[in-house]
């Protein structure tokens, strides 16, 4: 504490941002510094090497896979899993293991994407909506609130109705459904920050909004986005997964976990593998971006709580 | 109001841009020109788009949403039909995820970092990270297929046989309570935590009021907020969300309405739906305001 008053979060009219409070924050912990703290929480290290294998997995999905994702062998139709197919084959005969391997690259890049595109303009929103206050907050965070008061899952296959279906649209369709979730993240954060001693100083010698932005505000407001964007990407990877499985995400013949089950569902008497192994491998990463955020949330921003807002669930 | 005029505006033009012509699509090969003609004046669909836009609104602000393109029904009606399933669904799933959230949220609260308190957070996390349409599969292939206790999906109305109604019912309650509920342990946890550390707590304590007393009275009720809200959050959810469980059990909701309406480009019904849900949402968050002021009289001022 340094005596100065806190400046608490203005009182926000709407439910769902009341989880978050953004008070005061130790100071800004270094890059090093917080490796070094999540390599000693052991879930959130378990996490980050199972995803780092996931997306080496994603990298290098041609050499790994033991057959291509559309290799069709119709005397191999639903083998169970077996030495020579460790997750059995689908009923075109494709090997299981080789389509999910080849599937966590789509999964990972429709993540990425989404969650990039919603971070970066979320944030900005945030940013600005938080600095300036006033009328640009009014108007941003009054937009946002539309936005927001969309189902989720309809407004991103409403998108998907517009733009058609397939990888892009689909990174498109989730990230838009982000945005609000991190502007209200990066404003509620930026507002506690943007009167600290060291901003109000910095503008006392004549800084420049720009600058008071990227080097004071965005810096030590960054610890909630950063839990934020680890939450988001297991909710989007849940989102595109979910999409697939309506037929409107990823399209076949391209294996995407999510479309495999739902493939695999009309044979889930008969074949359990089908669907079973696609799950595993959604619940996996999910499970792992998840456990990773819980543990970046309590390195970075101890104070934070969950903010589960919309987004898939 | 103003974000209910704004979700009116983007519905409208989303549904607009939509590619396709849906008189087009619903006429499919008995296509000819003078039908199609008439049909696209009977619907509005010749005038410009601005016109369309405040003719739609104005009626749906006297709850008239308008025709659907396929089935001639009015949406009004339609909606009215698959109501009672998703509320059904809505209010089945939040008892489910309370039933779980709030005791196992407080028991690891009053315990932390013990067994019991690990397992909680294991569990929620797993919950929470679950795909519900594949929680959904593997139940129907246990439940429904193996042990064959249960119908693997569809919907019954509780007026024509409550027991098919409640059998029917069970599965898809339990995979979305389970989702909503891990969340809700989570917020339940913290919260509890955080009463527990409050000063007054610490006061009653010392005043030496009876542990029962002092967790109904000081801890619980200022629990009670958070809980009312993420509550709040995920009923809008359900309300809305849960178009995947609904596709999985068969479940003739709201959501397999509307996906079905995004695929036969039916604009009505696809604007009707998710302005309701924009209504739903808008409105509880109501009820939460309310509620908030009903539990903490300092809000009341």
């Amino acid at each position: 504490m340094t005596g100065q008053p806190v400046p608490q979060t203005a009182p926000s009219p709407d439910a769902t941002e009341a989880g978050v409070r953004s008070t005061q924050r130790p100071p800004r912990p270094r890059w090093r510094e917080t490796l070094g703290l999540l390599a000693r929480n052991p879930t959130a290290a378990v996490a980050a090497t199972v995803l780092l294998l996931i997306v080496l997995m994603a990298v290098f999905d041609e050499t790994l896979a033991p057959a291509g994702p559309n290799e069709i062998s119709v005397e191999d139709r639903l083998q169970a899993p077996s030495w020579e197919h460790p997750f059995g084959t689908d009923d075109l005969g494709r090997d299981i293991l080789s389509r999910v391997i080849l599937g966590a690259g789509v999964s990972l890049r429709v993540g990425f994407l989404a969650v990039a595109f919603a971070l970066v303009v979320g944030a900005l929103i945030g940013l600005l909506a938080g600095f300036y206050g006033r009328w640009v907050d009014d108007v941003l965070m009054r937009f946002m609130d539309i936005l927001f008061a969309f189902p989720a899952v309809l407004l991103a296959i409403a998108v998907l109705a517009v733009r058609g279906p397939g990888a892009g649209n689909t990174a498109l369709a989730i990230g838009i459904v982000y945005i609000p979730v991190f502007a209200r993240v990066t404003r509620a954060s930026v507002l506690g920050v943007r009167e600290e001693v060291y901003v109000r100083a910095s503008r006392s010698v004549g800084a420049s909004d720009l600058r008071l932005l990227t080097r004071h505000v965005l810096p030590n407001a960054a610890p909630p986005i950063i839990v934020q964007t680890s939450i988001s990407l297991a909710f989007a990877v849940l989102a595109e997964a979910a999409l697939s499985f309506l037929g409107l995400g990823t399209q076949p013949p391209n294996p995407s976990w999510g479309l495999m089950l739902a493939e695999g569902r009309g044979f889930i008497d008969i074949a359990w593998w089908l669907a079973f192994f696609p799950g595993m491998a959604i619940f996996l990463t999910v499970l792992c971006f998840n456990l990773l955020g819980d543990g970046l949330r309590d390195v970075l921003d101890p104070r934070q709580r969950t903010l589960m807002a919309g987004g898939g669930r | 109001m103003v974000v209910l005029a704004g979700v009116s505006v983007i519905v409208f033009a989303l549904v607009h841009l939509v590619p396709g012509d849906p008189i087009r699509l619903a006429l499919g090969t008995r296509f000819d020109q003078a039908t199609y003609d008439a049909l696209r004046a009977r619907s509005g669909l010749d005038q410009p788009l601005v016109e369309q836009f405040f003719g739609w609104f104005g009626r749906a602000l006297g709850g008239d949403l308008g025709v659907s393109f396929r089935s001639g029904e009015t949406v009004t009606s339609l909606i009215a039909e698959r109501l009672p399933a998703t509320l059904t669904l809505a209010f089945a799933s939040i008892l489910v995820a309370l039933l779980i959230a709030v005791p196992l949220g407080t028991i690891s609260a009053l315990r932390p970092r013990s067994f019991v308190d690990r397992v909680a957070t294991v569990l929620s996390q797993i919950g929470i990270s679950v795909p519900e349409f594949w929680m959904a599969i593997v139940l129907i292939l246990v439940f429904a297929g193996t042990l064959g206790w249960l119908p693997s999906g569809g919907y019954v109305p509780l007026t024509e046989d409550p027991g098919a109604w409640a059998q029917r019912l069970l599965l898809p309650a339990v995979v979305t309570g389970v989702v909503s509920g891990s969340v809700i342990t989570r917020f339940v946890r913290s919260s509890v935590l955080e009463a527990l550390g409050a000063d007054h707590v610490r006061t009653a304590q010392a005043k030496g009021l009876p542990q029962r007393q002092v967790f109904t009275w000081h801890v619980l009720r200022n629990a009670l907020l958070p809980l009312v809200t993420v509550t709040g959050v995920q009923l809008a959810y359900l309300l809305s969300g849960v178009v995947v469980v609904e596709i999985v059990f068969s479940w003739p909701g709201l959501g397999q309405l509307a996906l079905q309406a995004v695929q036969a480009r039916d604009y009505p019904v696809l604007q009707g739906a998710i302005l309701l849900f924009a209504v739903v949402f808008l409105l509880i968050n109501l009820v939460v305001d309310l509620l908030y002021t009903a539990i903490d009289p300092r809000i009341r001022r």
